[in-house]
């Protein structure tokens, strides 16, 4: 019953909660840059907006694809808060990153179609992270469920701080800001054009714009699991690592594709992998 | 979106000072965005020239209904002090149903805020009356047509050929090289069926006879307004109209499954297949007057 | 017993049979007839066995080992001559090596070698047995169509000599079924090196220089893995006295390691492990029945299948631990490597030798988990595979090229391949699909044992997910509307594929069933314990299922209430909006091309580094046994 009550909280309120932090970010964004900024609820006007314009397409399929992804991103969100195997969550969300992807591919243009690529390469360089995180929370609390791993005696961080630094430096990536911000980030259209979501609008775009809500919320609710320990202190490190992504979004530039893929692959080596090897030694 | 067409830069130049701090226009919620199909208020810049002429066309085409356009500055407005210019066609609203217009030269970024904030409210109106037009879509009316409507009838022609054309890749299609005189010169032979919404024309049907014959052709609904039997209704007026004639034939090509479905449906049958070039066959059917 | 005999012969008496039709129809007739009985023997077998303990069996035919050794004799002397008329001296040492040691050995010790049972059966067997006998046989009736095509279109001027190319798969086939039920090393080893020889037979059928080479490359490899499977033989016969694998696995458990290593080399070899991977590359050149059936389902498979069947010796042994470096390592490099690669049947080859170095992997490190993860890699990927490779052969021939960059817009022009295409593609890698399963299998087993090792797991399959959807996303994109290239595809050609497609998925949404009637009950024989996905997990994972198999469904109510505009191009589109105005009024074309990344990943930078790392753990290997 609880992990019913569970879900429907998450798929009723992420969306709200994630447009008021990309309102908030969007906020601070501006503040930084010394402008005022928009509302802190544009995005939910944006997707109010978004909703009742036209839907073009240049392929009649390619917005089965977006349907698909918000689909299971509401999935995999439903799947990590109720309390189950985090791998399984992490390869849900592969699942649902492919269907955006692959609509982006149906696209059947040439910034879409980069756009799509570059996601893949950046999907290529975080993913290694992300799981060697999850494996790094295994070794410790010696097992993948969430519920397990919440309610560990201790907070992860202390244990895995190699592998926070990591998946901190890799959290830009997935929220598409710099310096990582390759694939379909708004502030690249100079290159990319809007990347994945150039052939989108209308309904399609709202569904891409409430799906990364949700993801941004599950995103923050990874790192959460570093600080379960005590909720909300927990809650109050997650929000500023949602505002140090915001900081480094804005005094860094965008890097090239190389230097994202390769850099993150180090790091996650360095970092990660070492992480690993220390926990593996102690625990011995 | 932004567009710059033949301008010095100085409008191009006020309208990104908009967005930086001093200004700031997203305080009203609004940002650039480069891609049309993610952009509601198309501002352009600079004149219009020969060659800059269907670029915007094509990029108004690609933003999604309802959307706005503004002319920023003199030279988007009227061709400015290059108006007189060899290459210059003039404004934008040589090309472009254009919105509002910011005078200037340069366009100050308070006039060029002031003059969103007003197409802002245009947006609106327009979003009121598309979810107006779409909800009413219910209730078409089918009544013979004039040649006044023939300038619609030819838009309305091109856009739904579209499709046919895009399967079988030949854009020389018939229904798409029609001019006005031609059709013009089709109303005095032929008689036109129109469906019109709240004045608007959304579909229509020719035919005409010879002999027992009636040939019925060009059934063309618009996009938008597809599948809501308009297409069907259409077919039976005119079939109703040409009561007295013994057999009625239509014909399309031979890869448009859906019409070909949508005539056997309606009780035609195959007769003929016949090769009108290397890219298309036509599939001609036939229905006798019994059985209407 | 007789079920496994007649299993092993009956695909001999077809082939023999088979070399003698010209009858194109006639031996379509009975190629057809034979796959379906031998479908219907593997899975009686399956029936039969199905609740029973592993079985074994002895056979009392007087002079099979002298027949044997008859044959094998007439195989040396064809090999040496062959290697000598082409100057590759190498293969003639060889099989002369191998000859001599042979000859020796039979005449020395035959009479006093006592084997108790020859041939046996158990759960692993019969998993093999499916795989040989189901998927082997619609590899060659899928064969059929697909050679016709090949004779007719592509090389008109190479002989018709297909009767020869279907006795030779019938044969393979036959020596396939008999390395899974031989307990008698020897068979065992003679059955390898027919295997072998078929290989090289029917790599080299297209006879012109580039297949010959490629040929001779494999039969040298794979010759030196066979004298290395004799080697082993020899001295599991001089120190211990035995000759057969039960006893063999459990002497290993005891300490006698040497053996085991030298015929886990042998099994490297086979399985194109590196540094042994350039004879699979190049066996690329072979009709794709050939790449299916050898090079991806069938024959690797026999050499990761040795290497299993030793995995509880291997377990926790410093030899298992650098057999599963070499694996991992294989896996992480051609992973990477295989997203430089535009030619689709060496992308797909390259995929297959990763997922190999995946099941190497597991093998070495042997505990219950990572077996039970092996088997499941084993079958989905024997699956999977083979789909793909017969559907990029069929997409070969109507495209008449097999770059990927040739592939866009296939999903219009060959609707239903490629449809099953991507049901095989997404099979690789994507949840809830049967290889994450099995890549989920091998992390949970890795974990607990040496996270080490999931490092190269985890890096490699990232690398794996790029260019699986580089390739799936080139599919659906469309350019132009295309004409329909489908026509004129046979029957006898797309039922294979339909099967395997349904297979592909039927197998991941049956899987608990496959895991708790297959693969427990083995791995509890070997292990006295076994790992299972939880209850909970499975219904997730089936719910994944149920809402990816919605996706279709989608195309119901295709695409109605949206409206058709160009791609943006900066608002340059002409005409038909995938041409637009360049500079000087010039018209292009709307052109979209993958990302290759040569530079970083390209083959022939990484292949170094591949070989020099694994032939360092080699080295290894051996000085470990040396102590």
């Amino acid at each position: 019953m609880k992990i019913f009550l569970m879900i429907i909280a998450y798929i009723i309120f992420a969306p709200i909660l994630g447009a008021v932090l990309s309102g908030l970010d969007r906020r601070v964004t501006a503040r930084m840059q010394g402008r005022v900024g928009p509302p802190i609820l544009q995005p939910l006007y944006d997707v109010l907006k978004l909703m009742q314009k036209d839907s073009l397409v240049v392929r009649r399929s390619q917005n089965f694809y977006i349907a698909f992804f918000l689909m299971f991103i509401i999935f995999t969100g439903a799947l990590f808060f109720s309390g189950k195997d985090l791998l399984l969550v992490i390869f849900a969300l592969t699942l649902a990153e492919i269907f955006f992807v692959l609509g982006g591919y149906k696209a059947s243009s040439p910034y879409s179609i980069i756009g799509s690529q570059r996601a893949m390469i950046q999907m290529m360089a975080y993913e290694p992270i992300i799981i060697l995180a999850v494996v790094g929370m295994y070794m410790v609390t010696k097992s993948f469920y969430i519920t397990d791993i919440i309610s560990y005696n201790k907070p992860l961080c202390y244990y895995l701080p190699g592998l926070l630094f990591a998946f901190i430096y890799i959290l830009t990536m997935k929220f598409s800001k710099s310096p990582f911000d390759l694939a379909y980030s708004h502030h690249a259209h100079q290159e990319l054009v809007k990347g994945m979501t150039t052939e989108f609008s209308g309904r399609s775009l709202a569904m891409i714009e409430v799906a990364h809500w949700y993801e941004n919320i599950l995103l923050l609710g990874f790192v959460w699991l570093f600080f379960a320990n005590n909720i909300l202190i927990g809650i109050a490190l997650t929000l500023v690592v949602y505002f140090l992504t915001i900081l480094i979004d804005n005094t860094f530039a965008r890097v090239k594709w190389e230097m994202a893929f390769l850099s993150t692959w180090i790091v996650g080596l360095v970092f990660g992998v070492g992480n690993i090897i220390v926990l593996f030694f102690v625990k011995r | 979106m932004h567009y710059d067409g033949t301008s010095c830069n100085g409008c191009d130049i006020e309208v990104l000072a908009s967005l930086a701090p001093r200004y700031d226009v997203e305080r009203l919620g609004v940002i650039n965005t480069g891609n049309p199909k993610h952009a509601d208020i198309l501002l352009i810049t600079g004149s219009v020239n020969d060659q800059n002429r269907e670029v915007i066309q094509n990029i108004y085409e690609q933003m999604p209904d309802p959307k706005v356009v503004v002319a920023i500055g003199i030279c988007a407005t009227s061709g400015g002090i290059f108006s007189e210019c060899y290459n210059v066609l003039g404004g934008v609203n040589k090309v472009l149903p254009v919105d509002i217009y910011v005078p200037g030269c340069a366009a100050r970024p308070e006039s060029i805020i002031d003059g969103v904030v007003k197409a802002l409210k245009i947006l609106e109106d327009k979003k009121h009356k598309l979810i107006e037009m779409k909800s009413s879509a219910k209730a078409f009316v089918i009544e013979p047509a004039a040649i006044e409507d023939a300038t619609e009838i030819l838009a309305l022609q091109k856009l739904a050929y579209q499709s046919e054309a895009e399967l079988y890749n030949d854009f020389a299609f018939p229904p798409l090289m029609q001019t006005l005189p031609e059709l013009i010169e089709d109303f005095k032979a032929v008689t036109f069926f129109k469906a019109v919404i709240n004045g608007v024309i959304i579909g229509s049907v020719r035919g005409c006879m010879k002999g027992d014959t009636c040939y019925i052709y060009r059934r063309i609904v618009h996009p938008m307004y597809q599948n809501l039997g308009i297409g069907k209704k259409l077919m039976n007026d005119i079939e109703f109209h040409f009561g007295f004639a013994s057999r009625f034939e239509v014909f399309t090509g031979h890869k448009s499954k859906r019409n070909i479905n949508f005539y056997e449906r309606l009780g035609y049958k195959m007769f003929k297949c016949e090769k009108v070039n290397d890219k298309r066959h036509r599939v001609y059917l036939e229905k006798s007057a019994d059985r209407i | 017993m007789y079920l496994l005999s007649f299993l092993i012969l009956f695909p001999l008496v077809t082939a023999s049979i088979l070399l003698f039709l010209k009858n194109d129809k006639v031996r379509a007739i009975t190629i057809t007839s034979a796959a379906v009985i031998l479908s219907a023997g593997s899975i009686a077998l399956l029936i039969i066995n199905f609740h029973r303990e592993a079985q074994y069996f002895s056979l009392e035919v007087p002079y099979i080992d002298k027949a044997i050794f008859f044959i094998e004799t007439l195989l040396a002397g064809y090999i040496f001559y062959m290697g000598w008329k082409y100057k590759k001296y190498i293969i003639s040492g060889l099989i002369l090596a191998q000859f001599l040691i042979t000859a020796v050995f039979e005449t020395r010790y035959r009479h006093n070698i006592m084997v108790d049972h020859v041939l046996f059966v158990d759960k692993f067997s019969i998993i093999m047995t499916l795989i040989i006998g189901v998927i082997g046989s619609l590899i060659c009736v899928y064969a059929i169509g697909y050679m016709k095509d090949y004779h007719s279109q592509h090389n008109k001027a190479l002989k018709d000599n297909r009767r020869f190319f279907s006795f030779l798969m019938f044969v393979f086939l036959s020596a396939m079924f008999g390395i899974v039920f031989s307990n008698n090393l020897l068979w065992l080893y003679f059955f390898w090196e027919i295997t072998t020889l078929s290989s090289f037979l029917l790599i080299g059928y297209n006879k012109n220089q580039e297949a010959s080479n490629n040929a001779f490359k494999a039969l040298e490899f794979n010759l030196l893995g066979g004298l290395a499977f004799l080697i082993g033989i020899i001295y599991l016969y001089r120190f211990y006295g035995v000759v057969e694998l039960d006893k063999a696995v459990y002497l290993g458990k005891l300490g006698a390691l040497v053996p085991v290593a030298l015929i886990s080399f042998a099994g490297l070899t086979k399985s194109a492990q590196m540094p042994f991977s350039s004879w699979l590359l190049g066996a690329m050149v072979a009709p794709t029945p050939v790449s299916a059936l050898l090079h991806s389902s069938t024959m690797v498979k026999a050499g990761v299948y040795v290497i299993l069947r030793f995995a509880s010796v291997l377990q926790g042994s410093m030899l298992g631990f650098i057999i599963a470096l070499i694996g991992g390592s294989t896996f992480l490099i051609t992973s990477l490597i295989a997203i430089s690669q535009n030619d689709a049947k060496k992308a797909l080859a390259y995929s297959t030798i990763a997922n190999l170095g995946l099941i190497v992997l597991c093998a070495g490190v042997g505990t219950y988990e990572a077996m039970w993860a092996a088997m499941l890699l084993i079958i989905f990927h024997a699956v999977t595979k083979c789909l793909l490779f017969l559907c990029v052969g069929a997409i070969e021939h109507r495209i008449h090229s097999r770059d990927i960059e040739d592939m866009s817009g296939l999903i219009i022009s060959m609707p239903k391949i490629s449809i099953m295409i991507q049901i095989g593609m997404v099979g690789m890698f994507l949840a809830p699909f049967g290889m994450l399963i099995s890549k989920w299998a091998v992390l949970k087993a890795l974990v607990d044992f040496n996270p080490l090792l999931a490092v190269f797991v985890i890096f490699g399959s990232s690398a794996t997910l790029f260019f699986w959807v580089k390739w799936l996303g080139k599919i659906i994109t469309v350019v132009n509307t295309e004409q329909d290239l489908e026509e004129g595809m046979s029957k006898i050609e797309t039922i294979p594929l339909f099967i395997l497609a349904f297979l592909t998925v039927g197998l991941c949404g049956l899987f608990p069933f496959v895991s708790t009637a297959l693969i427990q009950p083995y791995v509890m024989e070997i292990y006295g314990a076994t790992l299972t996905m939880s209850q909970g997990n499975i219904v997730i994972m089936s719910i994944m299922l149920a809402m990816v198999m919605l996706f279709p469904l989608s195309f119901i109510n295709y695409g109605k209430r949206v409206k058709v505009v160009d791609a943006y191009l900066g608002g340059a589109n002409i005409e038909t909006g995938t041409r637009f105005r360049g500079a000087s009024g010039s018209i292009k074309n709307m052109a979209m091309k993958n990302y290759y990344m040569e530079k970083y990943f390209g083959e022939k930078k990484l292949y170094r580094f591949g070989i020099l790392f694994c032939f360092i753990f080699m080295v290894f290997m051996f000085m470990v046994l040396v102590k």
